[in-house]
């Protein structure tokens, strides 16, 4: 609801790359960044450019130089590049974001949010995406959302006694469990299965599986890590795989506040950790993921 | 056998009445549909709204040639001899055919078959009709579609099936518009074999697409009911539509989504019906392109697709057809249209907004889908 009620409505010309404020818009409604939402007239229509490229990873960085010499995007100096989002693409998919806890990632949470902003049934098939008209586009939108918000609550992340976390694996741990803890707070647990099942379409994989590196990456660099060696690589891998294992777990756990997911998550980076290998948990990320992928989709009444 | 001398006999004659005029340049003599060549000179006023009258935005925009834009009063060579009505519904229908059975065969050697995968997918990720399911009818009234430079009605017909059939939603309504009567005759005789309620929701209309307030409702070319040489001014019959013998308009913000596939490149000035595209279209209205486009982005398989295009489709229009010159002009048309980029500066230019890049591309990039949304004012 947040990002309906704080619509700005004084035209404002947005210049350049959006606003910080502007990117974490429809996070929760507990969310008090002050928000802006560029409105229809205000929008700059062409997409800023370059493109965002984030990469996976630039060349590892040596431990004596600053990391935002490398790592621009996270520097706290400077403003965020702009997202891959248009402003009108923002403005709908914002809109639609609210109606993803009923009517999960589909055209008709797409529809409804169009409606919404004062738009048209046919507004959201301006969407890129293909043919999942839009439904896509809105799952990398909450992909990109919750992974962008994870800096604004770094600072706030506290052990299980309320004391400040200092080493860099407790960092990673609650670090991802925030991010888990976003699809809940967003209400869009129950809808992940059908998103899974979107993104694993051959046409989306790839960017699925960019998206997730980059949550890693991004985990990992909140978290402090700042390992040189190739290793590093390794634990990107074993982070991705042990999340999306986490996350898969996320959409079938019945315990209160997931407690389940979290233990789940723990025990993996734990295992991880004293395995110290990322080709172990890869493995098993495979074989846990496909095992239930089959189940998910069987559930969903797709003949495997 | 009638029919097919009725063909030969109807087909160059036709073809002249497309595009003739005594002074183009004779590189360009034969172009069976398409008068024009994109014009990609910069708009001088960019600002003018879309109520200027875009026939004089036509004339000033200096590389159209000007075969491109109709001129009711330009001779052409379309000469009917006093025939029995049965001869002549013969020969009409042989026009019609051949007509359309070219558009097919070019497509399908551009795009290896591939523009019917294209348009299906075009189609599929506009997805009209959708609606969210709520209480009672849409309050904002039906959707209307227009599909401009619609010609045998491939795209608006899809449209109507995905609206109709698919989302269930019969209250959608589809304009099929051209600037070619005769395309838009065999889209009407087309259509004829769709359900009733589909047919009843189809309306054809004549009209440049460079200015949609002056249109008419199609009179069939040449009228099989009522043979006649001349207009109502007493000048030659003419294939395209001449905005002298408007009767109607299509109004500003009264269409959801605008459809053009294949068909921009043709027009002499873009910019003039982008304008016309954003007028017409509600706030919230999308504009969705389907054309040809630049396959840059690999290298290899560019080179080997403009090696095709450009040596073997003339070569094989000639066998074919025994018409090199179109089948040239069709390759030229699709390598002077801008790229993927410079097309989607060009939509936002017009006022629409864009998401993601703006553009889709298919098959590595021989054509691209182009969407852009008129924002709400
Ligand atoms: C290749 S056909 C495309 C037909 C159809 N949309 C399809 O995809 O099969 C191009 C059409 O553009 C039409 N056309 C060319 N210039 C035009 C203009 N200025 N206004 C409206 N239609 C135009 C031609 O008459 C022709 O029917």
């Amino acid at each position: 609801m947040a990002c309906l009620a704080r619509a700005e409505t004084t035209p404002r010309i947005l210049i350049g790359p959006l606003r910080r404020s502007s990117r974490f818009v429809c996070l929760s409604s507990r969310e008090s960044t002050s928000i802006t939402i560029p409105t229809a007239r205000t929008i700059s229509t062409r997409p800023q450019y370059p493109r965002q490229q984030q990469p996976l990873r630039p060349l590892p960085r040596s431990p004596v130089t600053p990391a935002t010499t490398f790592r621009t995007y996270h520097s706290h100096d400077h403003p965020p590049p702009p997202g891959p989002f248009t402003p009108a693409e923002t403005a709908l998919l914002c809109a639609a974001y609210i109606h993803v806890p009923r009517h999960g990632f589909t055209a008709e949470a797409l529809a409804r949010g169009a409606r919404d902003a004062g738009l048209l049934d046919i507004s959201p098939s301006v969407l890129p995406g293909g043919e999942s008209g839009g439904a896509f586009r809105l799952i990398c939108w909450h992909l990109y959302t919750q992974r962008t918000a994870l800096g604004g609550k770094v600072g706030g992340l506290t052990g299980d006694a309320g004391s400040p976390i200092t080493n860099v694996a407790d960092k990673v741990e609650a670090l991802a469990w925030e991010r888990l803890k976003g699809n809940a707070e967003a209400g869009v647990v129950g809808r992940w299965q059908e998103a899974l099942a979107v993104m694993a379409h051959p046409s989306y994989a790839p960017t699925s599986v960019k998206e997730l590196a980059q949550l890693a990456d991004e985990i990992l660099y909140l978290a402090g890590d700042s390992s040189v060696d190739p290793s590093w690589y390794s634990k990107r891998a074993s982070l991705s795989a042990i999340y999306a294992a986490a996350e898969l777990f996320q959409t079938t756990d019945q315990s209160p506040d997931f407690r389940e997911t979290r233990a789940f998550l723990r025990r993996r980076l734990q295992e991880a950790a004293r395995m110290g290998g990322a080709v172990r948990s890869i493995s098993e990320w495979i074989g846990f993921n496909a095992g239930a992928a089959v189940n998910v989709l069987r559930s969903k009444g797709v003949r495997i | 056998m009638a029919a097919r001398i009725a063909l030969k006999r109807a087909l160059p004659s036709t073809r002249s009445a497309f595009t003739h005029s005594p002074q183009q340049p004779p590189r360009f003599i034969t172009r069976p549909f398409s008068a024009s060549l994109p014009s990609l000179a910069p708009n001088p006023n960019p600002s003018t709204s879309a109520s200027s009258s875009p026939s004089s935005s036509s004339t000033s925009s200096s590389s159209a040639p000007d075969y491109a834009i109709p001129d009711p009063t330009r001779p052409t060579h379309f000469g009917y001899e006093t025939v029995t009505e049965g001869e002549k519904r013969e020969r009409v229908a042989g026009v019609f055919t051949s007509v359309a059975e070219s558009y097919d065969r070019m497509n399908d050697l551009m795009s290896f078959g591939w523009h019917r995968v294209w348009k299906d997918h075009f189609v599929a990720s506009l997805n009209p009709g959708f609606s969210p399911l709520t209480p009672g009818p849409d309050p904002r009234g039906p959707q209307h579609i227009l599909d401009i430079a619609g010609g045998t009605g491939d795209i608006a017909f899809r449209m109507l099936h995905t609206a109709h059939v698919v989302n269930a939603n019969p209250a959608v309504r589809v304009t099929i518009s051209d600037i070619n009567r005769a395309m838009l005759t065999v889209g009407k005789q087309r259509s004829t074999t769709l359900p009733a309620s589909q047919q009843a929701s189809l309306s054809f209309v004549e009209a440049n697409a460079e200015n949609l307030s002056q249109t008419r409702p199609l009179h069939p070319y040449p009228s099989p009911i009522e043979p006649t040489t001349h207009d109502a001014h007493g000048n030659t019959e003419q294939a395209f539509f001449d905005p002298a013998t408007s009767t109607a308009s299509i109004p500003s913000a009264s269409v959801d989504l605008y459809t053009v596939a294949f068909g921009i490149r043709n027009f002499s000035n873009i910019p003039a019906a982008l304008r016309e595209a954003y007028r017409v279209l509600k706030p919230g209205g999308v504009f969705a392109c389907l054309e040809f486009s630049k396959a840059d982005a690999h290298p290899v398989f560019n080179a080997l697709y403009k090696e095709w295009s450009f040596r073997a489709i003339p070569l094989i229009g000639q066998l074919v057809a025994a018409d090199r010159d179109s089948y040239q002009y069709l390759v030229e048309s699709i390598e002077r249209f801008p790229s993927q980029a410079e097309f989607r500066d060009m939509i936002v230019d017009a006022g629409f907004v864009v998401a993601g890049d703006g553009w889709e591309d298919l098959t590595g990039g021989v054509a691209a889908i182009h969407k852009g949304m008129k924002p709400r004012a």
